[in-house]
């Protein structure tokens, strides 16, 4: 019996396989990339034995972690040559990045699973990292950055892009530079398969503060883009959407416009098998009701949908009893309602999900449930991810989602 | 033609062209002052909120959401109108719904003179809100599941068929219903968007005034006094008596009672003259005098100014 899982978020990048043979089995764990660490135990017979490694196991599936895909290897090919064999997919795990409401607070440390460093013009540039480029306060080189990087061979072979805050001393700056410098050096950038364009802390600016810009652009100049995360709803848009091999999309909003949500339901994305969308709250901008969910909902988008997070919602409760009714659940693994307003209410709805379907996992992270309800939930036949951070309050009269502010 | 939404808008505005048109986002046609929309036409979202259209064409397709609030003259809608979501607000000239009508959201708040459903129609996993549909007299057998079902002032209404069901809750305030079908056993239950339980939808003769005084929750407490009625709840509370007179009717008292986290309850007892029924008014707290109470439900803010000729 041997099983290989990882975990992918926005800090880390690990692996943890266990092989069982007879009364002993060997747990190998660590980080991505590296051989990691080996123990071995041995039980009095075979028959504890597996059951000890099935406890294991379960105790990792229920901490986040998910099969390795059969074939692999952690990091991208080293050879660039642009137009050689089809890309590596990123393992549908790594297109997560917040899992945690307490992530939002800190600067990625990896993005699809690869280690992210902040470019820094004057050290040699490597190929096997992915770059973060941002400006501060006093110097905002992003610009300079990152055309000085598309000069390099790195970014010949570049998979990955971040794009921390591009404002500067210039609060009122939106993506609109940063997204024209990519597309112009879109030869440079020929292996590209993950943008996130704002990795932003609250502390570098909140993010119904970001300003963002139309991203379309980069859709068209990126073809083999498989993941396009952004964080930010003001001024976001995308006007042409529409990407043959796009397989992710992630919108992290405190307020999501319903013309952003009116894209995503007319959009052409065929590939699509991650959809992750913060919709936020009316307090910061979020002007939508649940019936413009319906599109998504009614399953007649996106026939390859794997993950659906309808994240950071003030209407969670409402969402949760539609969602239920949802064709999608015929072919989702992962419902994803954290962040949001999730009450009693919305979780006695989820208590009717359809059963005996593809679904496997159900993240409610962040939420109002009462214990009576967590209880419930977990007797699904389902992963289930009901915890809350410690510092939340449940009896609290006024009831807020994760990241508004 | 594929038109982007604004020129879209611009030409069926100004009645140019009579080609099909196909939109991919969201064709702003409200306020159109035309009484029919061209034919051919479809558009991911129609929004036609207080259009002074009478029908839509047989022809319409509406992938997303279809907006027709405040339509005031829509009279009826094409047979297999299909969208994912239906908002009719307020058009009190519709009356019925067409055949095989198809959609997750419906949306019939205010529909005054609605009555007809269809004989078959596919309205399921959303929210359907038929509130103030004073003249429905029931609910067609053939609704799927439900998210929320808001019936909150169908006053003609009294029974919900069996087979019905909800995921979230059921909102039957102010109507005639007195129980819910085995297929919504247990659902949550609202009462013009306060959560109640059955016994304050279903069983208002079992409360008492003990116990409503004793609900923590304003919301909540005003609904079971205004299930058990104001006068029952002011004669078991044991109300103060503020003032006391004599009109046609009889005997007249102004009654307070104090309650916990709200304003009190403060009302005019008095009997009406021709039938002899007793009725409790409620008027603010402010008011000491039933002269005080009845001037100001007669619009006096000075009561000194009313000497009715004749109270009814």
């Amino acid at each position: 019996m041997k099983r290989n899982l990882i975990y992918m978020d926005a800090k880390s990048s690990k692996f943890w396989n266990i092989e069982q043979s007879g009364n002993t089995f060997t747990v190998t764990y660590g980080r991505t990339g590296t051989d990691g660490q080996s123990q071995i135990k041995s039980f009095a017979d075979e028959a504890v034995a597996t059951k000890e490694a099935a406890k294991l196991i379960k105790e990792k599936l229920g901490k986040g972690y998910v099969n390795a895909a059969p074939s692999a290897p952690a990091s991208a090919p080293a050879n660039g040559a642009a137009g050689d064999a089809t890309d590596e997919p990123i393992p549908l795990v790594a297109f997560s990045s917040i899992n945690r409401r307490e992530d939002i607070g800190e600067n990625i440390g990896t993005f699809v699973g690869q280690r992210v460093v902040d470019y820094d013009a004057d050290k040699p540039v490597k190929a096997d990292v992915c770059y973060r480029f941002r400006s501060d306060w006093e110097t905002n080189e992003v610009i300079p950055n990152l055309e000085a990087y598309f000069e390099t061979d790195a970014a010949l072979t570049a998979t990955a892009l971040v794009l921390g805050a591009w404002h500067g001393d210039d609060s009122e700056k939106t993506s609109a530079e940063v997204v024209a410098t990519l597309v112009k050096g879109r030869d440079r950038l020929p292996r590209l398969a993950a943008i996130f364009m704002g990795d932003i802390t609250s502390e570098e600016n909140e993010m119904s503060w970001i300003k963002q810009s139309d991203l379309s652009p980069l859709l068209a100049a990126f073809p083999r883009l498989q993941l396009l995360r952004a964080r930010g709803g003001d001024g976001l848009a995308l006007t042409v959407p529409q990407h043959a091999h796009l397989r992710a999309l992630a919108l992290e909003t405190g307020g999501m416009d319903v013309s952003v949500l009116r894209s995503v339901c007319t959009s052409d994305f065929p590939n699509l098998e991650y959809l992750e969308l913060w919709l936020g709250t009316d307090q910061y901008g979020a002007n939508y009701s649940v019936a413009d969910l319906q599109p998504i909902l009614s399953g007649r988008l996106f026939p390859k949908l794997k993950y659906l997070g309808l994240r950071n919602c003030q209407l969670a409760d409402e969402v949760a009893a539609v969602v239920v009714n949802s064709p999608l659940l015929q072919r989702l693994e992962t419902l994803d309602l954290s962040l949001g307003v999730l009450t009693d209410e919305g979780a006695r709805a989820l208590l009717l999900l359809p059963l005996n379907t593809t679904l496997k996992k159900l993240n409610l992270h962040y939420n109002y449930l009462s214990a009576d309800l967590v209880r419930q939930l977990k007797a699904l036949p389902l992963v289930v991810d009901a915890s809350k951070p410690s510092d939340m309050d449940v009896n609290d009269e006024w009831r807020f989602v994760a990241v508004g502010e | 033609m594929v038109l982007a939404p604004q020129e879209a808008a611009r030409r069926i505005r100004s009645g140019q062209g009579s080609e099909p048109i196909q939109v991919a986002g969201r064709l702003d046609l409200s306020e159109f002052p035309g009484s029919q929309l061209p034919a051919g036409l479809h558009c991911y979202e129609l929004d036609a909120r207080g259009a002074k259209l009478t029908s839509l064409p047989a022809d319409l397709r509406v992938d997303g959401r279809l907006v027709l609030d405040n339509c005031l003259h829509l009279e009826c809608l094409p047979k297999g109108l299909t969208a994912g979501s239906i908002s009719l607000r307020n058009c009190p000239a519709l009356t019925a719904l067409p055949e095989n009508l198809d959609t997750w959201f419906l949306d019939l708040a205010g529909c005054t003179q609605f009555v007809d459903w269809p004989a078959r129609g596919n309205i399921h996993n959303g929210a359907l809100v038929l509130r103030h549909c004073v003249r429905l007299q029931a609910l067609p057998p053939w609704i799927g599941r439900l998210s929320q079902l808001d019936l909150a002032g169908c006053v003609g209404l009294r029974e919900i068929p069996d087979g019905l069901s909800v995921t979230s809750w059921v909102d039957v305030g102010g109507t005639g219903i007195t129980r819910l079908p085995p297929s919504l056993c247990g659902a949550p239950l609202r009462w013009r968007g306060v959560r109640v339980n059955e016994r304050i939808a279903f069983h208002p003769e079992e409360l008492t005034a003990r116990e409503t005084l004793a609900e923590t929750n304003a919301e909540v407490r005003r609904v079971m006094m205004e299930r058990m009625g104001y006068l029952k709840f002011a004669q078991e509370a044991q109300a103060r008596l503020l003032d006391e007179d004599r009109d046609r009717g009889g005997t007249r008292q102004l009654l307070r009672i104090e309650l916990q986290a709200d304003e009190p309850l403060v009302g005019l007892a008095c009997f009406c003259p021709s039938t002899g029924r007793q009725y409790f008014l409620r008027v603010p707290p402010k008011m000491n005098t039933c002269h005080q109470a009845a001037a100001w439900m007669a619009g006096f803010d000075d009561p000194a100014l009313y000497h009715p000729e004749i109270e009814t």
